[in-house]
């Protein structure tokens, strides 16, 4: 697994636009044979250069904030290594589930499980008791530190896993005593969202007590020394299309090689030391974990965590009070600052790029982005099977809508037609995707590994076109494509137009059967509530007629408050068709 | 009735109540919401202009002699209060322009108060002894940005410091209710049983008629539920403390107990109205936010079959 070929091919189209773009056709190789050295030498780097700048600066609505230094992130995540080896007895390739928001507890516990030589198996925190019994099972997972917020799920799920080790965090972990005081008793008085704990538990702060009282003994290097590129560092869970929640198996190698992928493709716009990312996404997502925490780690920015993006509104301090530089979201997230007032009125001064990714970035909020800010973004793609970049839009050169960019370096696409041939030019095939990030397989499916992994090829459901330069456009998922009387529309087409009215805060496009075209297109859409006079069905459809052709002006408008979304704001088109088809009561498979 | 030390308390609670206003805000927070003033201006047209015509109208109506008329109509003319913000919060309504209304009227009551205290005073034909100087009233003002000036400053400097203080600030505007609860109330319970009711009905009517007035005038000016909310609560929710503060620093003597009287009963009234207005409130608003969750399916326009085209 270690020697997967990372040189660029030769023949590859998108070679013109790297030189064009300033970007390293080549990717260096990890200079690290784990995440626990790369974690460990980053922050002894930086502890020297920069003893007194945070590495991790957590901001919670109100503007309280805490912060840990780069030697405070080492020792603490060398405490929490010795944690779980000297004192639960754990042993390396143990599986330890994480289940915490954005707070400054995260980095502590997921750099020391990779130093302890464990294996991350990242858990939404928002899961309901059966999701998470369900991935702990299937994980195996032998410890879990989860947030304390959530811990009433903890008796139902400990009984359906028998799981032993649990340990508990705060949001305010690592606060300075007055405002976490003050935190702690909003949570408990005013907000009651602290549960009593009825499992046996240990806080975080005696769990690393403890463990930093073992490294004496054995200090903590001992435990990762013998961990390698080939090993296993993450269990990354996707529920994938097709339902099931599958955990992809991430190496040490996929996640250090993709950071240098991560890196080589926005180097133009970083400077070593000089950067603040702003973290709203959730780190248990692979997106953030992997940009945010790991990259933004590498160049020794400072990571500015917000517990929870949702309302937008908690972002305001954040972005306030720390000079912000970069950002990483998704569509909603940036759609949902545009639609801030503060956020207009003073968009962040010092901000140099932003990257999107998770799901189609619409063409009007990324050109209203780019002239509200007056600074590059950029859409990615990439999935957790891909640790989870796959392609990038360059940051400098003129932006092109609505492509996911040229495949990173070392990366090898190609687009391949329902018969399995490679399609031409400018023509609709399924990506296909090999590289040093690509995952291992499934964890304990092996079915399910070979329908999506051959010859080192990974197929991601998802339809693409390619240009002569490389650049690739999605035109959808496989799943998602609606076909009116034998015309394919691609739900992504449709949004994007009608996400351009004024009027429109969010849309969201799906089939529903019909019974004289097979399938029709059905727009949801979210007035926007800051434009004055409402939305009407008709007032889109006559939008559409302007911009698309016939067939794919919506034959339905459904005007709503709200998109059902996925905990990092994709906008969740499943739910919306289960949704409509028990509406019209027409079974379908 | 008010003794020296507990005016110097007052004073001093009301400096804590603006310090933690004041970190409330940013400079931004003014500068946006001057962008796009409609709540603004909608919050301090019901402040200056529903407020103190109220005042005066329900001293009309209801007969009051020019002593204690004189009390409901500045407390008609007093600024937003900082406890309109805790009950917004409860009714889960728009807070943030529960805390920008607050902090707008608070800044033009330099100007605002002085001037139409003066005005409604005039109107009623009250003279002499039973008239608050505008220039004592613009005094407590300035006294009082001070500390609130100093708020925005360490808020800025340290968000902890600001955020800690912020939340102080809410505790004691409470806190000066319970203040006068436990000093005044048993010291003046005969008065109280001697208050005649039209002056309850003054003191609880302010608050009650101007929410409703605040909720009517915000729906005609088409503002959703939410807001208006939040506009009721703020234009029935004054800010007591400080009449109260005004009142002990201006008038002296057998007349203070008089003046003074409708703002305590109004400051101690509000907490239980606007409780019970925060209750149905807060269904209506859960309510709202559970008719979004189930309204899964909205306005449906079906179109005619639209042919596919090439």
């Amino acid at each position: 697994m270690i020697d997967t070929d990372i040189s660029t091919p030769h023949d590859a189209p998108w070679r013109a636009a790297y030189n064009k773009a300033g970007i390293a056709p080549e990717l260096n190789p990890p200079t690290h044979a784990s995440l626990a050295a790369l974690v460990h030498e980053a922050c002894s780097r930086y502890a020297q250069s920069a003893p007194k700048q945070a590495a991790f600066t957590c901001v919670v609505p109100n503007g309280m904030n805490g912060s840990l230094r780069f030697a405070e992130v080492d020792a603490l995540s060398d405490a929490f290594a010795g944690y779980l080896r000297g004192v639960l007895g754990l042993q390396a390739g143990d599986r330890v589930a994480v289940q915490l928001p954005n707070c400054l507890a995260y980095p502590v516990v997921a750099f020391g499980v990779f130093k302890a030589g464990c294996v991350l198996v990242n858990t939404n925190p928002l899961y309901t008791e059966k999701e998470m019994a369900h991935q702990l099972k299937d994980a195996g997972a032998q410890a879990l530190v989860i947030i304390d917020m959530f811990a009433d799920k903890l008796p139902a799920v400990l009984q359906a896993t028998g799981l032993k080790h649990v340990v508990l965090a705060d949001v305010t972990a690592f606060f300075p005593a007055v405002p976490r005081a003050v935190v702690r008793s909003v949570q408990k008085v005013w907000s009651r969202v602290l549960p009593p704990i009825t499992v046996p538990h240990v806080r975080l702060a005696p769990a690393l007590k403890r463990g930093a009282a073992t490294l004496s003994q054995t200090p903590a290097r001992r435990y990762w020394e013998g961990v390698g590129p080939g090993d296993l560092a993450a269990l990354q869970y996707t529920g994938g299309t097709t339902g099931v929640s599958k955990g992809a198996m991430l190496t040490h190698s996929n996640l250090l090689h993709n950071v240098n992928q991560m890196l080589a493709m926005g180097a133009t716009h970083m400077s070593q030391g000089q950067e603040c990312v702003l973290t709203a996404l959730p780190l248990y997502h692979i997106f953030a974990f992997t940009a945010n925490l790991l990259g933004f780690l590498v160049i020794g920015a400072r990571n500015v965590l917000v517990p929870s993006p949702r309302p937008v509104q908690n972002l305001q301090r954040a972005i306030e009070n720390n000079p912000i530089t970069w950002m990483t979201g998704v569509n909603t997230l940036y759609n949902g600052l545009l639609n801030e007032e503060w956020f207009l009125a003073y968009p962040p001064k010092q901000l140099k790029a932003s990257i999107a990714g998770g799901t189609a970035l619409h063409q009007a909020v990324a050109e209203r982005w780019r002239q509200v800010t007056q600074t590059p973004i950029a859409e990615g793609y990439g999935l957790t099977e891909t640790s989870p970049v796959v392609s990038f839009n360059p940051l400098s050169g003129t932006p092109r809508n609505s492509s996911i960019g040229i495949p990173a370096p070392g990366t090898h696409v190609r687009l391949v037609n329902d018969a399995g041939d490679l399609v031409a030019t400018d023509e609709p095939g399924e990506i296909h995707v090999k590289g040093p990030q690509v995952m291992q397989g499934y964890w304990g499916q092996a079915e399910e590994t070979a329908k999506v992994l051959q010859d080192g090829w990974l197929a991601t459901g998802d339809i693409a076109v390619m240009d002569r330069e490389g650049f690739l456009r999605i035109v959808d998922r496989k799943k998602d494509m609606v076909l009116v009387s034998g015309f394919n529309v691609y739900p992504n087409e449709v949004e994007d137009a009608i996400a351009q009215m004024p009027s429109v805060l969010e849309v969201a496009v799906i089939g529903i059967p019909d019974d004289t075209t097979g399938e029709a297109v059905r727009a949801y859409v979210v007035p926007n509530p800051d434009h004055a006079g409402d939305v009407s069905a008709e007032e889109v459809v006559a939008h559409c007629k302007k911009q698309l052709t016939a067939y794919k002006v919506p034959r339905q408008v459904i005007v709503r408050d709200e998109l059902p979304k996925s905990p990092i704001g994709k906008v969740l088109r499943k739910e919306l068709r289960a949704e409509a088809l028990a509406e019209l009561g027409a079974p379908r498979s | 009735m008010v003794t020296e030390f507990e005016t110097k308390l007052l004073g001093f609670m009301m400096m804590i109540i603006m310090l933690g206003m004041g970190a409330s805000l940013t400079w931004r927070d003014f500068l946006i919401a001057f962008r796009r003033p409609k709540g603004v201006i909608i919050g301090l047209v019901c402040q200056y202009g529903i407020m103190p015509a109220l005042g005066f109208a329900l001293a009309q109506v209801l007969g009051l002699p020019p002593a204690i008329a004189v009390g409901l109509i500045l407390m008609g003319c007093m600024p937003g209060g900082t406890t309109s913000n805790i009950f917004t919060y409860f009714s889960k309504a728009v807070l943030a322009l529960s805390i920008m209304m607050t902090s707008a009227s608070t800044l033009v009551a330099l100007g605002m108060v002085p001037a139409t205290l003066a005005f409604y005073s005039g109107l009623a034909g009250y003279e002499g002894d039973y008239t608050i100087p505008a220039a004592n009233v613009a005094q407590v003002l300035v006294v009082l940005l001070v500390p609130t000036i100093i708020g925005m400053v360490l808020r800025k400097v340290n968000p902890n410091v600001g955020a800690t203080l912020e939340l102080f600030g809410g505790i004691m505007g409470i806190a000066v209710i319970l203040f006068l609860v436990v000093t005044w109330i048993p010291r003046n319970h005969q008065l109280l049983l001697d208050t005649p009711l039209n002056v309850y009905l003054g003191a609880i009517g302010l608050g009650l008629v101007g929410m409703a007035l605040g909720y009517a005038l915000a729906r005609l000016l088409k503002q959703d539920p939410n807001r208006s909310r939040t506009i009721a609560l703020e234009t029935g929710i004054q800010n007591g403390p400080l009449a109260i503060l005004i009142v002990t620093i201006s008038i002296s003597g057998p007349r203070q107990q008089d003046v003074l009287l409708i703002p305590v009963l109004y400051s101690l009234f509000i907490v239980i109205s606007s409780s019970i207005v925060t209750v149905f409130f807060r269904r209506a608003s859960e309510r709202e936010a559970l008719a979004r969750d189930r309204a899964k399916v909205g306005v449906v326009a079906s179109f005619g079959a639209t042919a596919p085209g090439p």
